[in-house]
C-alpha cells in the first residue's frame, strides 16, 4: 500500500506495537519466573524469594524430581491416560458422529437431541459422583481417569458437522457398491477428515493432560496419581503447613516439604511436552477455536 | 431414510401379504438391518448415558434423605432440603459469588480479547504478529494446577515474586494471599492472562472478513489509522461480540470452577468472595457433608443454568435471524 503516513499514524503505530509487546511480556512473565527459579539454587531462593533472575544456578531440583518415584509413575500415568484416552475418544466420538451425519438414518433429530440435551442440562456434581463411584464403581482404576471425559458432546457435533460437509456422493456410491458402514467410516470418512480429527484430538489431548478433577474425585487408595494431582497436592500441602505454622505452639517437620525450586521444576517438567509440541500444532488449535464457535 | 437395500427388499414382497411391523418389532428389525450403525454409535451413546443421564436421574436425591447404602432409593422427604436451602445464608453467597465472578470474567476477558484483536489487526509486520500471537496463546494450555503452583510463587507473603521485588526496592511487603477483597481481581487477572490469546482468535477471524475497500475508501477520505479502527473495524465485529457475550451469559451458573478450586483450594479465609456453587459442592463431597442438601443446591444450579442457556440461545437465534444470518451452532 502506498500511503502517506502522518505523524499521528506513526505515534498510533508505536503505541500499538508497544502495548502488544507489553501484553506478550505479561503473558510470558509467569513462565519466566517458573523456568528461572526451577534452575536456581534453593538456598538463594529461600533468601531472596522467586526473583526474575538467579544469583546462583543449579540443576539439583531437576535431578531430584527426575529421580523421584512418584513423579515417574505420575508421568507414566499421565502419558497413558493422554494417549489411550485421546485415541479411544476419537474413535468413539467419530463413530457416533458418523451415524449422526447419515441422512438415511431414522430419527437422527432425536439422536442429536439426546446428545445436545447433556450440554444444556448439566446434572449436579453430587449425583455424578455417586453414580460414577458407588453405582459404576469407577474409582481407583486407570479407566476412571479416561472414561468419564471420553465423549464430549461439543466435539461430537463438530465432527458431525465436518462429516456432513464431505461430498455425499462418495459415501453413497461406496454404500451402493456394498461397503459396510464400518468400512466407509474407516476407509473413506476418517482419511478425508484428518484436519478435523487432528484438531479435536489435540483439544482432547490437552484436556486429558491437564485434567485433575477425575484424579481428585475418583482416586483414593490407588498407588498412582497423574502429574496434575501430584502438583495440586504439593500446593495444598504447602498451604496447609503455612496455615498450621501461624497457630501458636505447633511444631512442624519441614523436612518433608518440597523445596521452592523443586516445586517449580515439577511444574516445568509437567508442561514440558506441551511447550515442545506447541509450535507444531498451534495452527490446529487456532482452527479448532474458530470452528467451534460462531462464524464471523 | 429408505436405503437402496431396504427399498429392494420391501419391493420384493408383494403388498398384499407384507405386514409392516410396528412398535418394538419394527425397531428390532431396523436394528437387525443396520447393526453396524448401532455398533458404531453405541459406545459413545452408552458413555453419555452412564455419565450424563444416570446422574440426571440421580438428582432425585435432592428430594431424599440420602444414605450411602440405599443411594438413589433413599426415603423421600419432599422439599425439606429446599426449605433448608432457602433458610441458609450460604446459598445467597454462593449465587452472588458465582454470578459476580462470572460477570467480571466475561467483562474483562471480552474487553481484552477485542482490544488485542483490534491491535493485532493493525500490525503489518508479519513476524511480530505471529510471535506475539503465539506467546499470548501459550497460557491457554497450562493446566490450572500448574497455574496454581506458579501463582503461589508470585503472590506468597514470604517468597512471592511481588514481595521479593518490593523488598529489593526497599519497600514494605504486602499481604495478598489472605486478602479476600483482592482475590476476585486476582482471579480475573489470571483469567485475562490465560484466555486473551485464545479469545482474540475469533475476533481476528471476523476482522479478516472485512472488505479492504472500506479501509481504502476511508483513507482517501482522510481518515487516520485510529479513526479507521474505531469506525470500521470495531463496528464490524460488534455482532460477534454481542453473540459471544450472550453465549457466555448462558453459562453464567457454571463457569470454569476448576480454576477457582485449583487456585483458591481450601483457604477458608477467602471463601467470602471466591466460594462459588461448584467449589462448595466439591468440598461438600470431600467432607461427606449432607448429600441431599448439597444435591438440592446442585439441582438449583442445573435448573437456573438450563433456563439461562435456553434463554440466551433463544435470544441469539432471534438476534441473528433479525440480521438475516444464522449463527446457531446446533
Amino acid at each position: 500500500m502506498v500511503e502517506q503516513r502522518t505523524a499521528t499514524d506513526r505515534v498510533f503505530d508505536f503505541l500499538i506495537y508497544a502495548f502488544l509487546a507489553l501484553f506478550a511480556l505479561f503473558c510470558l512473565f509467569p513462565f519466566w519466573i517458573m523456568i528461572v527459579s526451577s534452575l536456581t539454587d534453593d538456598l538463594v531462593l529461600r533468601q531472596d524469594g522467586y526473583l526474575p533472575w538467579a544469583r546462583k544456578w543449579s540443576l539439583e531440583a531437576f535431578r531430584w524430581v527426575i529421580s523421584g518415584n512418584d513423579m515417574r509413575t505420575g508421568y507414566a500415568v499421565t502419558i497413558f491416560v493422554t494417549v489411550v484416552g485421546t485415541i479411544c475418544s476419537l474413535f468413539v466420538m467419530s463413530g457416533l458422529a458418523y451415524v449422526m451425519s447419515l441422512k438415511r438414518l431414522k430419527g437422527r433429530n432425536k439422536l442429536a437431541f439426546y446428545v445436545f440435551f447433556t450440554m444444556v442440562f448439566v446434572p449436579g456434581l453430587i449425583p455424578w459422583f455417586i453414580t460414577s463411584r458407588n453405582l459404576l464403581h469407577m474409582h481407583d482404576n486407570i479407566w476412571a481417569l479416561i472414561l468419564p471425559m471420553m465423549v464430549q458432546p461439543f466435539w461430537v457435533f463438530v465432527l458431525r458437522n465436518f462429516f456432513s460437509s464431505l461430498p455425499s456422493e462418495l459415501i453413497e456410491s461406496a454404500y451402493i457398491d456394498g461397503a459396510s458402514d464400518s468400512t466407509i467410516l474407516l476407509r473413506i470418512v476418517l482419511p478425508l477428515s484428518t484436519p478435523a480429527l487432528a484438531t479435536v484430538g489435540l483439544f482432547m489431548a490437552v484436556a486429558y493432560w491437564n485434567d485433575w478433577f477425575l484424579g481428585v474425585m475418583l482416586l483414593d487408595f490407588a498407588n498412582f496419581r497423574p502429574l496434575s494431582v501430584i502438583i495440586l497436592k504439593m500446593v495444598n500441602n504447602v498451604q496447609a503447613i503455612q496455615a498450621a505454622m501461624k497457630q501458636p505452639g505447633v511444631s512442624i517437620n519441614l523436612a518433608g516439604l518440597p523445596t521452592l525450586s523443586i516445586r517449580m521444576a515439577t511444574a516445568v517438567i509437567t508442561i514440558g511436552p506441551i511447550i515442545l509440541a506447541y509450535p507444531f500444532v498451534q495452527r490446529y488449535f487456532v482452527r479448532g477455536l474458530t470452528l467451534g464457535s460462531v462464524k464471523g | 431414510m429408505a436405503s437402496p437395500v431396504q427399498s429392494l427388499k420391501s419391493g420384493s414382497t408383494s403388498p398384499s401379504t407384507y405386514k409392516k411391523p410396528k412398535g418394538l418389532a419394527a425397531f428390532w428389525l431396523y436394528v437387525k438391518e443396520n447393526w453396524v450403525l448401532f455398533a458404531l454409535g453405541a459406545p459413545a451413546l452408552l458413555l453419555i448415558f452412564l455419565f450424563s443421564y444416570l446422574p440426571m436421574f440421580g438428582t432425585v436425591i435432592a428430594f431424599q434423605d440420602y444414605s450411602p447404602r440405599t443411594m438413589f432409593l433413599s426415603p423421600w422427604v419432599g422439599f425439606r432440603n429446599f426449605r433448608l436451602l432457602v433458610e441458609s445464608p450460604l446459598v445467597m453467597r454462593l449465587v452472588v459469588n458465582t454470578i459476580g465472578l462470572n460477570v467480571m470474567f466475561i467483562a474483562f476477558t471480552t474487553f481484552f480479547s477485542v482490544l488485542i484483536a483490534l491491535l493485532l489487526n493493525e500490525v503489518r509486520k508479519a513476524y511480530f504478529k505471529r510471535l506475539t500471537q503465539s506467546i499470548m496463546f501459550l497460557p491457554y494450555f497450562m493446566g490450572w494446577t500448574i497455574v496454581s503452583m506458579v501463582l503461589f510463587g508470585l503472590v506468597d507473603y514470604q517468597v512471592g515474586t511481588v514481595n521479593a521485588l518490593l523488598t529489593k526496592l526497599g519497600l514494605e511487603r504486602i499481604i495478598i494471599t489472605d486478602n479476600a477483597a483482592a482475590w476476585p481481581w486476582i482471579l480475573t487477572l489470571v483469567r485475562v492472562w490465560k484466555g486473551t490469546g485464545a479469545g482474540c482468535i475469533i475476533y481476528l477471524a471476523a476482522l479478516t472478513s472485512i472488505d479492504p475497500q472500506l479501509y481504502e475508501a476511508a483513507a482517501i477520505d482522510g481518515a487516520n489509522r485510529w479513526q479507521r479502527m474505531r469506525y470500521i473495524s470495531l463496528p464490524a465485529i460488534v455482532p460477534v461480540i454481542t453473540l459471544l457475550i450472550l453465549l457466555e451469559i448462558g453459562r453464567i451458573f457454571f463457569g470454569d470452577f476448576g480454576m477457582i478450586y485449583a487456585l483458591v483450594g481450601d483457604k477458608a479465609q477467602l471463601f467470602s468472595t471466591t466460594d462459588v456453587i461448584d467449589t462448595y459442592l466439591l468440598r461438600a463431597l470431600r467432607s461427606n457433608a449432607n448429600y441431599g442438601f448439597s444435591a438440592a443446591i446442585g439441582l438449583l444450579q442445573s435448573v437456573l443454568g438450563f433456563i439461562c442457556i435456553f434463554g440466551s440461545n433463544w435470544i441469539v437465534k432471534k438476534y441473528s435471524q433479525a440480521r438475516g444470518e444464522n449463527y446457531q451452532l446446533f
